[in-house]
């Protein structure tokens, strides 16, 4: 009963910021001149009105779960790394051009490609670690540039040496991957894919690394009372390296899976403009860190956006009204509601919140 | 090697510095009293579009200024209120406010604009260009600071008045202070959210007229996502300037430098993608050498990786 209780009353403050989140998103709404409840009824439509809809949302929610794991691993150890972005890129741009350029049956290739995603963004950002550990470059500042870096390389690899000049377009793209090397579809005809299942698995596999095993343990506990850690024997610098190559490897997945399963090719920029990253570290954050909660975040997240384009297609509002209904609710989500302030105000105020 | 370096490169890296430096300062007020302020760039973006909107209904470069510092003043306010009142986690919200500001600015351009991408009007009319009368005539030197939009020379008064403020006076002090030790703060009677709230409204100014020299110095328009990062490059320049106001300089200096400087390379036939990877990889470097003792300390305190 103390648990079920106890369970409800920490629903109290998301369910608050989602309210906040949509009162906001109704005053944007009259702003542009729309109805409030035809735009929700057509924003809900679009994230879960029919099965198609819905697969949709699945699939972009996809590669936000994987990203969010990512995160959330880190984070879990007390590492921010906010380098999904070019870790993604990295791992995209590899599985796309070892499915180009690597023989062998479709399968096969498929499986290669996605280990060489996870590899690429898994080196990319244990680079990140290294610095840190090695050379105590501030690894928030590396994660954050080693994204233009990457997008960047990542840019020029597809606009010069390994650029589709098969088609008449000048778009910077790599080649059109086999049907062969593809990620299978989930259900006929509908945009969600094999990495779906993935990304769930990832989840279960983090789920229980966190909460189960020895290395999940001294993680959680370098991450909540690091002087306790080092004292209690973790050896942080194996930690965070292996770390920061897993939490870049869900991240060079999530590239992977969306260049096998839905562009079945890299085009520059495609991930950062659906600013995946940012969306996936947001949801890991939103959760703390935990992997089911981050899970499901990162799936609300990506309804809120397929809404949006619902909204988009049939009223007169624009599509950004799901990032804004987003934002809001983020930035609401964490907050301490009052009841809490109040309790606080009679202990102990602890000034300024760091993190 | 002429053709890289020559003065006008100098004069528009002072340009390029200079929204990097006014949010970068910002950012420096902030993570002194404990805010990690993640949101600059959202916080510039949003001045970078009002200041347009000042700009269209009032047809005052000033006015539209002050349109903009009001408007992000509000943002701030309730990036503070979160984060010191409510106690969100300060990361957080600062990328929830990053979405916020992309989501608003490109939402209000299409019901306040209507128009997709970007806003540009013929008729209006973006900040003056000064030519100091003394310092215009001197050869090198006038080369350099002249033809700069008056933000430009207020970025860099700005930040030696911060550097007077902060260790020159008394409340400069308090207010280290009240960033370094809280509660030793608040035994002496410094009211610590005073300051952290001061910190942030600073903060707001400064990135209005970071995004306002964004929209209104050079090109007199708004597109959709213009700060393109430079926030993120601000956030560094603080962390790589130990968020001192003359460090900050430096850092911001190095960056428009490299960014001058990679725009300049393209002259001679890199690849753009390259010649724009140049600042970053650059900061890296430097980081290597200017390492950021503060964090060691805290690091070594913590056991842990300081962040």
């Amino acid at each position: 009963m103390n648990k079920i209780g106890a369970w409800l009353l920490s629903l109290r403050g998301p369910l608050v910021a989602i309210i906040i989140g949509l009162l906001a998103g109704s005053i944007a709404i009259l702003v542009a001149g729309g109805s409030i409840a035809e735009t929700y009824t057509e924003m809900w439509k679009g994230a879960f009105g029919s099965f198609y809809f819905f697969t949709s949302t699945l699939s972009r929610a996809t590669p936000l779960i994987l990203v969010a794991m990512g995160s959330a691993v880190a984070f879990r150890s007390g590492f921010f790394n906010l380098g999904a972005e070019g870790q993604m890129a990295f791992g995209g741009l590899s599985a796309a051009l070892i499915g180009l350029h690597v023989p062998g049956p479709g399968w096969f290739v498929c499986i290669v490609a996605m280990l060489g995603g996870i590899v690429a963004g898994g080196l990319w950002s244990a680079m990140a670690g290294y610095f840190d550990v090695r050379f105590r470059v501030n690894l928030l500042i590396t994660t954050m540039l080693l994204n233009y870096i990457a997008s960047l390389f990542a840019g020029y690899l597809v606009t010069y040496p390994f650029k589709d000049k098969t088609g008449a377009g000048a778009m910077a793209q790599t080649q059109m991957l086999e049907h062969a090397v593809w990620l299978p579809k989930l259900f006929k005809g509908m945009t969600v894919h094999a990495g779906f299942i993935i990304a769930i698995a990832a989840v279960v596999i983090l789920y229980v690394y966190l909460a189960r095993s020895v290395k999940g343990y001294e993680a959680r506990m370098l991450g909540g009372n690091p002087l306790f850690a080092v004292y209690g024997g973790v050896r942080r610098t194996s930690l965070m390296l292996t770390t920061m190559f897993a939490s870049g490897g869900l991240a060079g997945l999530a590239g992977a899976a969306e260049v096998l399963g839905s562009q079945y090719r890299y085009i520059d920029g495609s991930f950062a403009s659906a600013d995946y990253a940012w969306t996936g570290i947001m949801a890991a954050l939103l959760a703390n860190g935990n992997p089911i909660g981050s899970a499901v975040g990162a799936f609300f997240l990506a309804a809120l956006q397929t809404g949006g384009m619902g909204v988009e297609l049939n009223t007169d509002v624009p599509l950004e009204i799901g990032s804004v209904i987003q934002a809001v609710l983020i930035l609401f989500i964490t907050v301490k509601f009052s009841w809490r302030f109040m309790r606080r105000k009679k202990g102990a105020i602890v000034d300024g919140s760091a993190v | 090697m002429d053709q890289l370096f020559d003065l006008a490169l100098f004069n528009s890296a002072l340009r390029i510095l200079t929204p990097i430096l006014l949010a970068a300062l910002g950012g420096a007020l902030c993570a002194r009293v404990g805010l990690f302020n993640v949101g600059l760039e959202g916080l510039m973006l949003i001045g970078a579009f009002t200041a347009i909107v000042g700009n269209h209904y009032f047809e005052n470069t000033f006015l539209a200024i002050l349109f903009a510092i009001v408007c992000v003043c509000a943002f701030s306010l309730l990036f503070a209120f979160l984060s010191i009142h409510l106690q969100a986690n300060v990361i957080v919200v600062g990328i929830a406010m990053n979405f916020l500001a992309l989501g608003l600015t490109t939402f209000s351009l299409r019901t306040i604009f209507h128009v997709k991408g970007a806003y540009y009007d013929k008729e209006m009319v973006g900040l003056p260009k000064w030519n100091i009368p003394l310092i215009k005539d001197i050869p090198v030197v006038g080369d350099i600071f002249s033809g700069h939009s008056p933000l430009v020379y207020l970025s860099i008064v700005l930040a030696g008045l911060l550097w007077y403020y902060f260790y020159r006076t008394v409340n400069g002090f308090r207010f280290l202070a009240a960033g370094s030790n809280p509660l030793a703060a608040r035994t002496i009677g410094i009211h610590v959210r005073r300051y952290q709230y001061g910190a942030m409204i600073a903060c707001g100014v400064l990135c209005a007229l970071a995004g306002a020299q964004l929209s209104l110095g050079q090109v007199t328009m708004f597109t959709e996502g213009m700060t393109s990062g430079r926030g993120f490059i601000a956030l560094v320049a603080t962390m790589l300037g130990q968020s001192g106001p003359l460090g900050v300089l430096g850092a911001s200096a190095l960056f428009g430098f490299m960014d001058a400087f990679s725009i300049r390379l393209q002259g001679v036939s890199w690849p753009s993608h390259f010649t724009q990877m140049v600042p970053y990889v650059v900061t890296i470097i430097a980081m290597f050498f200017f390492r950021d003792k503060g964090f060691i300390k805290d690091a070594q305190n913590a056991g842990s990786s300081s962040r």
